[in-house]
């Protein structure tokens, strides 16, 4: 460690020695190091170019050995490959190359290279003995290096002139290569007269007094080590920057003051220290610039816990005013943003001047004015964006932050804002008010984002997330305090105060209030203790959310705030099941059809919104409108990715680094994740209650369509197992539930779905778990009775309606309506009857047979439609009326079709279209507008309208039995629509649609027709 | 005993259809079959063929004045695939040869084939009874259907390509155009042979004892009330066809669509090119060279009419199977009505 403080000052003397003797070598002078370090700067980026360059000369020179050994054996491939290498190499270093001149020794091998295979080229015997390869080098490494050399001509030419002198430099630079290979300093130097120079510096130092008084302790002590542990490599490559130090003498004062400890290791180690210099050269040069990055750093370091007293930033005597304060300010401001600034070393020197102004009692206004600083100071600390505060950093920017707030809250006379200019400012009287440049909002908002990265790369699962996260009600002090702030009269505008509100409310909007959750129960129940109720004391979140999201919608004026709001709230009222309020405010805001514009994080938070609505509707027992929320999430497969809670796994031609980076800085904090595998739960479950009487009611349906893919996808995966155990994962759960609720067995499905374990992994998550249970058994029973009646009602002449109750321990008037449901919706043929509470089936669902031929007349229609089509074609556009007219009606269904089924298909597809980055995030356009006709009644509406004068036009031209048909598609497609069952009522259009088509077709469209509706008609007219 | 209830049975049916060729066409008289030509074609089947497998089989005979007469045959054997050496053409002829020498009649007359539901009207039928004909004029195929024969009532046709279809497909010409020319309609593809079951006294003798024996059991099968199985296989094959049908249709339109939009484009380029010839006419310039239309709109590829032309005549055949399967039921159920009325 301490040597690291040694070869540090090492450095520090070198740069100060090169710098054009700026820096007096007399120690004691009034200049402090503070101000030494200030002008260091520009001197640091010099020395970057400069090794910069040896680098590149370097890589020449080591080419140009290759090439020169590659001639010797007249390699003429090697050397081709080599001279091209050369050429990029040169290419590359051309920034250097202007600056300093074609490098001697490029030219000299351009020249050389040039004569000799001029002379081989001449040589026919010997190019007849070459094999073919290095011919084919050979001629064309010659045109090369033509063309090449046509650059350098004049260069070319004075090297041939004056061989010698370049010869020499040459020398000169194997020298370089031999020796030192920093050999920038202008004066050329061989090896002799550089040991020698250097035996001179390691002389014994002529003030040794003073070397012994600045050898600090620490100092002679890592000396110590260092001869203790000398062959390791790094203490080697120091001693040889250390060399390289020493070279000039004027540097050797200042060398041997501060390192005098150095020195001491040079004398006794010198010879071993050359015997291994050869060997280490060439990592020594790459470590050097890491350790000047590192020396930098620490140097300074050194230097403040080394004591010289910071009050020394000014001179002694000068009078500390504000004005002296600003001009410091702005001094040290301007370091700021420069490479090779040290932004601890600022920081302090913030903190300095802010006690420095304290002591001598400027005033808040110069106060507040450092602060500011030290907090930019503070988020500038990490240079790239990526990484995140350290811990002590954050809890320095958490102090500032409030001592800052402090300070405002205390002095009603200091204005600040964003908009003052810097030369309006006023520090100093105290008779003004104070006029501070700086937004207050800008930092805390920063301070916000920076917890959230905080967050972000924390372990999750670590203590550390925990002790992280207890800052969080720090943050949420200050921004409430931030809040209260802006709120004073004159102080924010509606504009910050709406910021702050939505900080405010992204702090609040995902978190459950157990408290408000509490006194809604403790209504009715004792309040436990004292602590608890004082505990419950305070506004419930709901009220605060409702306060702050209200004014937001009222004086926002940028779309991007009231977007976030609105979802917050949304998500809020769903957390806290209040669904009606939450589904409201998601159609009314009507953020649905225009939220793939939004950016990738407002888009996120929208899919958390929607996917914690779908399971609120869950838990309200609305189970097709969970369903319809989480369809499109779940349907992706990625909800987590949609979710913003994690990154899947993809090839990397999909995502490169630079995305990979973009995306992990939307990621969402663990704290705030929504359980996924509730999620899924969730959704499976409401596909399970929606899909299985539907299976049931449509088994011989040609047209069925599924309603969850992903539930079918389940059951397949279900059913492929070769050897069915007992189920373990959560999705195997619902997969064993469905399969008992398809044959109506409603005990064993409800023991598949709550037990031990999927309590455990699921249900217990919830708040209500007991009232979601209850709900859940419910609704299994019901639909548990749905699909038994479905799948055995042509195995029935009647059933008792009692027995029915007590197979699904439903009440009576439960069965009861359930089955008039089902009547009244045509979906079980039977009727009841009343005296003797049974339900007598009539025995009309088609057989098998009839479905086949059904099946067969909608193919027919088909044909026909087809076909009519060409007729079109033959006939020209004007085919006539009666064409016309068909076509329409083909291009409803056509329409039903593609809005129900294909809708979500495409609406996936657009999603995988839209590229990387934002794609993902887009996919759940108005999905739930597509298909929520239980809330857009106008959508279901407009389709069975439709519908109805489709079948209209049957009526007109065919007769009673096209208006049979008519009137029942219409009948059923108002129905459907209303429900909302994934566009039921598209699907029942095109039903009708075959039933208004029958007239054409012949035979079989109107048996079709005339068939259902005949019958269904009766039998409404029955009951 | 029960192959002899068949060929009583297609005695029966036989002489329907003598009375119907009466009033055939000349030169077109029925074609007398010997029965074992028939036992054999069906215990072929028994022995081999099952589910919608076919087999084949080749049918001699020999030509009487204008009439053919089919007086024997041979199956053609099963083989797999993967012995690929085996000769068919070579396995006829050693086949044929054979017959010679025990003195039985070797001319090739054409061909037998057992048939699913029905399905037998498809391109590889065509191909080979084309195949057929070309080389012998007279050549006949056999369709023999063992469901319905299993049914009660013994199912053989012979049908023949009609000449307009020989031409076309001597001529390969199976566009729309080329169809329409030859006036040729899925009806009038196939032209059904009358054929005749001819016993011998002795058999006919034999079959008469046989019947005496036979108990009433055995005549139950015509009487199988039951219709669904059938017809649900019959209508899932016809749906099958009237899809491939659709699909046919969809590819015409749209290939008559790219017709139309091309035929547009070419009269839009005429118009402007002499447009351009008139002005430079005017102008005193040269008009601008012909170029070949043709080779710049390339007419698309007609898709080819045939297959189509095959799935009507397929489906045209379900329908009539249809229809026939439903007319005797309905009968029969009538039948059985009748006689539960009758018993209580």
């Amino acid at each position: 460690m301490s040597r690291f403080f040694a070869t540090g000052s090492d450095s520090e003397s070198e740069e100060s020695s090169s710098a054009d003797e700026i820096t007096p070598k007399a120690p004691g002078t009034t200049f402090t190091k503070q101000s030494l370090l200030l002008s260091d700067d520009e001197e640091d980026t010099k020395r970057v170019v400069r090794s910069a360059k040896d680098k590149r000369f370097e890589e020449l020179t080591n080419l140009i050995k290759t090439i020169r050994n590659a001639m010797k054996i007249r390699d003429m491939s090697k050397c081709l490959e080599e001279f091209e290498q050369l050429c990029r190499a040169f290419l590359k270093s051309k920034t250097i190359v202007d600056k300093e001149g074609v490098p001697p020794f490029y030219i000299r091998i351009l020249a050389d290279l040039e004569d000799y295979l001029n002379q081989l080229w001449e040589d026919k015997e010997g190019k007849k003995k070459m094999n073919k390869n290095n011919a084919k080098a050979l001629s064309t490494l010659r045109q090369k290096i033509r063309k090449y050399n046509r650059d350098y001509e004049t260069e070319i030419a004075s090297y041939k002139e004056n061989p010698m002198a370049s010869a020499d430099e040459e020398e000169e630079k194997d020298e370089v290569e031999s020796g030192s290979s920093s050999d920038s300093d202008d004066e050329p130097a061989d090896a002799k007269s550089f040991l020698k120079k250097k035996s001179a510096t390691e002389a014994p130092p002529p003030n040794a007094s003073k070397f012994l008084k600045g050898a600090a302790d620490e100092e002679s002590s890592s000396s110590d080590g260092d001869n203790e542990d000398w062959d390791s490599d790094t203490s080697e490559s120091d001693s040889g920057s250390e060399d390289e130090t020493g070279r000039s003498t004027s540097m050797a004062v200042n060398f041997l003051k501060k390192t005098s400890s150095e020195g001491d290791r040079h004398t006794s180690e010198k010879k071993k220290e050359e015997r291994k210099k050869r060997h280490k050269r060439k990592e020594r040069i790459e470590e050097e610039a890491e350790e000047e990055a590192q020396e930098e750093g620490e140097g300074e370091w050194e230097k403040v816990k080394g004591g010289v007293p910071l009050v020394k930033m000014f001179a002694k005597g000068t009078e500390i005013n504000t004005t002296v304060v600003v001009k410091k300010l702005n001094e040290i401001l301007q370091a700021r943003g420069k490479k090779g600034t040290d932004r601890a070393a600022q920081i302090e020197l913030l903190h300095a001047l802010a006690n420095i102004s304290n002591e001598n009692n400027l005033g808040e206004g110069i106060l507040v004015k450092i602060k500011f600083n030290i907090i930019a100071s503070l988020y500038d600390y990490n240079p790239n964006l990526a990484a995140f505060m350290k811990a002590d950093m954050w809890k320095k920017c958490l102090d500032c932050i409030d001592e800052l707030l402090d300070i405002l809250f205390n002095n009603d006379k200091i204005f600040i804002g964003e908009n003052i200019a810097e030369d309006s400012e006023n520090l100093a009287s105290d008779s003004q008010e104070y006029r501070v440049r700086g937004c207050i909002l800008t930092l805390v908002e920063r301070m916000d984002e920076e917890f959230t990265k905080i967050m972000q790369n924390t372990d999750p699962h670590s203590q550390e997330y925990v002790d992280n996260l207890k800052d969080e009600g720090r943050v949420c002090g200050i921004i409430d305090r931030l809040m209260a702030y802006l709120e004073m009269e004159t102080k924010g505008s509606t504009e910050e105060v709406c910021r702050v509100y939505l900080r405010r409310i992204m702090h609040t909007y995902y978190k459950f209030d157990y408290k408000a959750h509490r006194r809604a129960l403790g209504l009715q129940g004792e309040t436990k203790s004292e602590q608890d109720a004082e505990e419950s004391e305070g506004e419930d979140s709901a009220f605060i959310m409702d306060r702050l999201c209200k004014y937001i919608y009222a004086k926002d004026r940028t779309d991007r705030i009231r977007t976030c709001a609105i979802l917050c709230h949304i998500y809020h009222h769903a957390l806290h099941s209040r669904w009606y309020q939450a589904r409201d405010l998601m159609l009314m805001s009507h953020l649905q059809d225009n939220i793939q514009h939004a950016d990738p994080p407002v888009q996120i938070l929208y899919n958390r919104t929607m996917v914690q609505l779908g399971i609120c509707a869950f838990r309200q027992g609305m189970i097709k409108d969970a369903h319809n929320a989480l369809l499109d999430i779940q349907s992706s497969g990625r909800a987590k990715e949609l979710l913003g809670q994690g990154l899947l796994m993809r090839n990397m031609q999909e995502r490169n680094a630079e995305q990979e980076k973009i995306e992990k800085r939307r990621q969402v904090p663990f704290h705030m994740h929504i359980n996924l595998e509730l999620l899924e739960c969730v959704y499976l479950v409401s596909a399970m209650l929606l899909e299985i009487p539907y299976m049931a009611a449509h088994e011989f349906d040609a047209r069925r369509r599924m309603i969850s893919k992903q539930f079918h996808h389940q059951l397949r995966v279900g059913e492929r197992q070769p050897l069915l155990g007992p189920p373990e994962s959560m999705r195997e759960h619902v997969v064993a539930a469905s399969k008992a609720m398809k044959m109506g067995d409603w005990r064993t499905c409800h023991s598949f779905i709550i037990n031990e374990k999927m309590n455990s992994k699921v249900w217990d998550l919830f708040p209500e778990t007991q009232c979601v249970r209850e709900m859940l058994v419910r609704k299994i029973q019901e639909e548990s009775l749905r699909t038994y009646l479905f799948t055995y009602s042509s195995v029935y002449d009647s059933i008792s309606m009692e027995t029915l109750k007590e197979m699904f321990e439903l009440e009576l008037p439960t069965v009861h309506s359930i089955i008039s449901k089902m009547i009244i919706n045509e979906e079980l043929m039977a009727s009841l009857d009343q005296p003797t509470q049974t339900v007598v089936m009539h025995r009309t669902e088609p057989t098998s047979l009839q479905n086949m031929a059904l099946q067969l007349a909608e193919k027919l229609g088909g044909l026909v439609e087809n076909n009519e089509r060409v007729f079109d074609l033959k006939q020209g556009v004007y085919g006539g009326y009666f064409n016309r007219d068909q076509k329409g009606g083909y291009q409803q269904k056509q329409g039903g079709y593609n809005r129900d089924q294909r809708g979500s298909y495409q609406q996936k597809q657009g999603g995988y279209n839209r590229d990387g980055q934002r794609g993902g995030y887009q996919q759940k356009q108005g999905g739930y507008n597509r298909d929520g006709g239980g809330y857009q009644r106008q959508g279901g509406y407009n389709r069975d309208g439709g519908g109805y004068q489709q079948r209209q036009g049957g009526y007109n031209r065919d007769g009673n039995r096209g208006g049979g048909g008519g009137y029942q598609g219409q009948n059923r497609g108002g129905y459907q629509g209303g429900g909302g069952y994934q566009g039921g009522g598209g699907y029942q259009g095109g039903g009708g649609y075959q039933g208004g088509g029958g007239y054409q077709g012949g035979g079989g469209g109107g048996y079709r027709g005339g068939y259902k509706g005949g019958y269904q008609n009766q039998d409404r007219r029955d009951y | 005993r029960d192959v002899a209830k068949r060929a009583r049975m297609s005695s029966a049916a036989s002489s329907a259809t003598r009375a119907g060729s009466l009033n055939g066409r000349p030169g077109r008289s029925c074609i007398p079959i010997g029965p074992h030509v028939v036992l054999k074609m069906i215990k072929h089947y028994q022995e081999e063929g099952q589910g919608t497998e076919v087999v084949q089989g080749v049918l001699l005979g020999l030509v009487v004045e204008d009439r053919l007469e089919i007086t024997n045959c041979f199956p053609f054997p099963q083989h797999t695939e993967d012995d690929a050496d085996f000769d068919e053409v070579q396995y006829q002829m050693e086949m044929m040869r054979s017959l010679r020498h025990v003195n039985i009649d070797h001319l090739h007359v054409g061909w037998y084939q057992s048939t699913y539901y029905g399905s037998f009207v498809s391109r590889a039928l065509l191909d080979s009874q084309f195949s057929y004909q070309h080389a012998i004029e007279e050549s006949v195929v056999l369709i023999y259907d063992p469901i319905k024969t299993a049914q009660g009532s013994l199912s053989l046709k012979a049908y023949r390509l009609t000449p307009k279809l020989m031409e076309i497909c001597k001529e390969k010409d199976f566009s729309a155009e080329g169809l329409k020319k030859a006036m040729i309609g899925f009806e009038h593809m196939f032209e059904e042979v009358p054929i005749v079951i001819k016993n011998s006294h002795l058999i006919n003798v034999l079959m008469w004892e046989l019947e005496e024996k036979s108990t009433v059991a055995d005549k139950h099968e015509l009487l199988n009330l039951s219709s669904s199985n059938h017809l649900e296989k019959s209508l899932q094959l016809l749906m099958d066809r009237v899809d491939d049908m659709s699909q046919d249709i969809v590819k015409y339109n749209t290939y008559s669509r790219n017709l139309s939009k091309q035929q547009q484009q070419k009269h839009q380029y005429t118009q402007r090119r002499q447009q351009e010839n008139a002005q430079r006419q005017t102008r005193g310039e040269p008009p601008l060279p012909e170029e070949d239309i043709s080779k710049m709109f390339k007419p698309p590829q007609p898709p080819p009419r045939m297959d189509t032309l095959l799935i009507a005549g397929q489906i045209n055949n379900y329908c009539q199977n249809v229809k026939e399967f439903t007319s005797q039921n309905l009968g029969k159920l009538f039948l059985a009505e009748a006689l539960q009325g009758h018993n209580s």
